[in-house]
């Protein structure tokens, strides 16, 4: 589905921001990426967004090379890729119903959209999306009105109507109350698996990442140092990972107990 | 001790540099301009008599002809009809002319100003628009008028055309502006589920932007209006035309009026554009 070969990321003269000798994601797979900040995590996913391109190396999305494929092949493929974000992105003074129509601006009528004139099967596929991260009773509310959490199920929503066989989430829970965080993870694992989308994720928590992924892929300056099953990431791998970042508390960092606890406490 | 602060370079020797600078641009203009306080204050006779001539406003309604036929009275007579008379008619010219000029300005400018917007045209598209914006907003409205009357004659289309010219100018440049403040996420957004640039530009940088765009076009509307009201000194149609016919027969009475039906026309529009942007926020 997803494959990266020899790809190396550089903004301008610093050292590369990614550096990856083979990625395959493959097909319905879920994937968290994990790492220190500036580890080059949102490169990753904006990469296989087709957003970022490589300074050299391969990248190829649904059997598509980026860096040889026609316009119109990349349009194809970008419109199938649907991305959540940290801050949402949503149109702030559109009603949710109105925002999880964007979702549909790639497939829809170009002109008639234009308008504000959307089909009956994009009136329905937004309604299901709608009812399906749980906002039917909100579908005309301003977007605004809504809680972070809310917010951030209405991207989701976006992102479903868009009909994606990939999900790219970009941080998704680190603008939301930590109490959703998890609420949200759950939502977006959910539709990923009924809709059989292949799931990417960057995250911040290693401990969501392990309880919500299958694979998990660490990511420190720019390389890959993880690239496991969440079951077989240890507590020792993590250490290795953020080593030098003070920002995270390490107990119980993949979410199992530690073996120490009793101790520490 | 604690360390000392870094020291910051000395801005005294400036500061003294920007106020000579200034102080200097005053006195040039006061010379310039020879403004004399003796000059103003020996004028009080002048100006009471001149104050004399203009009360009180002349409100009367009949004409010479409609009092004769009456059996009434009739007043002095004189080269024009009464004041309210003409100001009932062209109030609504002034207005039009306004109204027009803005609302064609508008539909110009936001075009252009979405082509000038750094953020949603590549720099050879905003470049040369922002340049073209800045030349139409350069020239006052009342050049341009004047060269309009000059072109297509008397009448209200000059003052239209004039108006609509400059406010293309002022508000172009303001929607780029506040296109440029638009959330960019949205955008990207927008662009991830496939839309094209309309539909990125409608959905994404439209809805951001339109309560703005509205309140702009009503504070541009407002002093169109007033502009409207002047471009009579020029020979568009409107009040000000009658100001200036007013004011050649040495009527001032009636001058008088005319510039009060305008100040009530300027604020009665000022205050409804202040309540219609304060329900826009």
């Amino acid at each position: 589905m997803i494959r990266l070969e020899y790809v190396e990321v550089q903004y301008g003269r610093k050292p590369a921001a990614l550096s990856i000798d083979e990625l395959d994601i493959k097909s319905g797979e879920r994937v968290a990426i994990i790492g220190p900040s500036g580890a080059g995590k949102s490169t990753l996913l904006r990469t296989i967004k087709g957003y970022v391109r490589p300074t050299q190396g391969k990248v190829e999305v649904m059997g598509v090379n980026f860096m040889s494929a026609r316009r119109r092949d990349r349009r194809r493929v970008n419109r199938r890729i649907g991305l959540v974000y940290q801050q949402f992105h949503l149109v702030r003074r559109l009603t949710v119903l109105q925002n999880v129509l964007c979702g549909r601006l790639g497939i829809t009528n170009r002109w008639r959209s234009l308008l504000g004139w959307f089909s009956d099967e994009d009136r329905r596929v937004a309604w299901s999306a709608i009812c399906e991260v749980g906002l039917r009773d909100q579908v005309h509310q301003r977007s605004d009105q809504l809680s972070g959490g809310e917010q951030q199920r209405v991207a989701v929503a976006r992102v479903l109507a868009q009909q994606p066989a990939i999900i790219l989430a970009d941080e998704p829970v680190s603008s939301v109350d930590p109490a959703w965080a998890e609420d949200v993870l759950e939502l977006i694992t959910q539709v990923q698996r009924r809709h059989q989308a292949t799931l990417v994720m960057s995250l911040h928590q290693p401990n969501l990442a392990c309880r919500f992924a299958d694979r998990i892929i660490g990511l420190r300056k720019g390389r890959v140092v993880i690239d496991d099953d969440a079951a077989k990431v240890t507590e020792a791998h993590l250490k290795e990972l953020y080593r030098g970042d003070a920002s995270l508390p390490f107990n119980g960092a993949t979410g199992r107990p530690r073996a120490d606890q009793s101790r520490t406490a | 001790m604690p360390p000392a602060v870094p020291g910051r370079t000395n801005r005294v020797l400036l500061r003294i540099a920007v106020g000579t600078f200034v102080l200097a641009l005053l006195v040039w203009s006061w010379f310039g301009t020879e403004v004399s306080v003796t000059h103003l204050l020996s004028s009080g006779p002048r100006i009471a008599d001149f104050l004399d001539r203009m009360l009180p406003p002349d409100l009367t309604w009949t004409t010479i002809q409609e009092a004769k036929l009456a059996g009434e009275v009739p007043p002095p007579p004189r080269p024009f009809p009464p004041p309210l008379r003409i100001a009932a008619t062209v109030v609504g010219v002034t207005l039009q002319i306004a109204l027009l000029g803005t609302a064609l300005g508008m539909v110009a400018a936001l075009v252009l100003g979405l082509l000038g917007a750094e953020n949603l045209t590549p720099h050879w598209v905003h470049h040369p628009i922002k340049i073209a914006l800045a030349l139409l907003r350069s020239i006052p409205v009342i050049i341009l008028a004047l060269l309009f009357v000059a072109a297509l004659g008397l009448g209200p289309l000059p003052g239209v055309l004039a108006i609509a010219i400059h406010s293309i100018g002022m508000l172009g440049k303001l929607f780029a502006e506040e296109c440029e403040t638009a959330d960019a996420g949205v955008w990207e957004a927008m662009d991830s589920a496939g839309s094209n640039w309309f539909q990125k530009v409608r959905y994404a940088t439209w809805p951001q932007v339109a309560p703005q765009v509205f309140s702009l076009t009503l504070f541009r509307l407002d002093m169109n209006l007033r502009e409207s009201a002047v471009l009579g000194l020029v020979g568009v149609a409107g009040l000000g035309l009658w100001i200036e016919n007013y004011r050649r027969a040495f009527d001032y009475q009636s001058v008088a009026t005319m510039v009060i039906v305008t100040m009530l026309l300027v604020l009665v529009v000022d205050q409804t554009s202040v309540y219609i942007r304060r329900r826009l926020k």
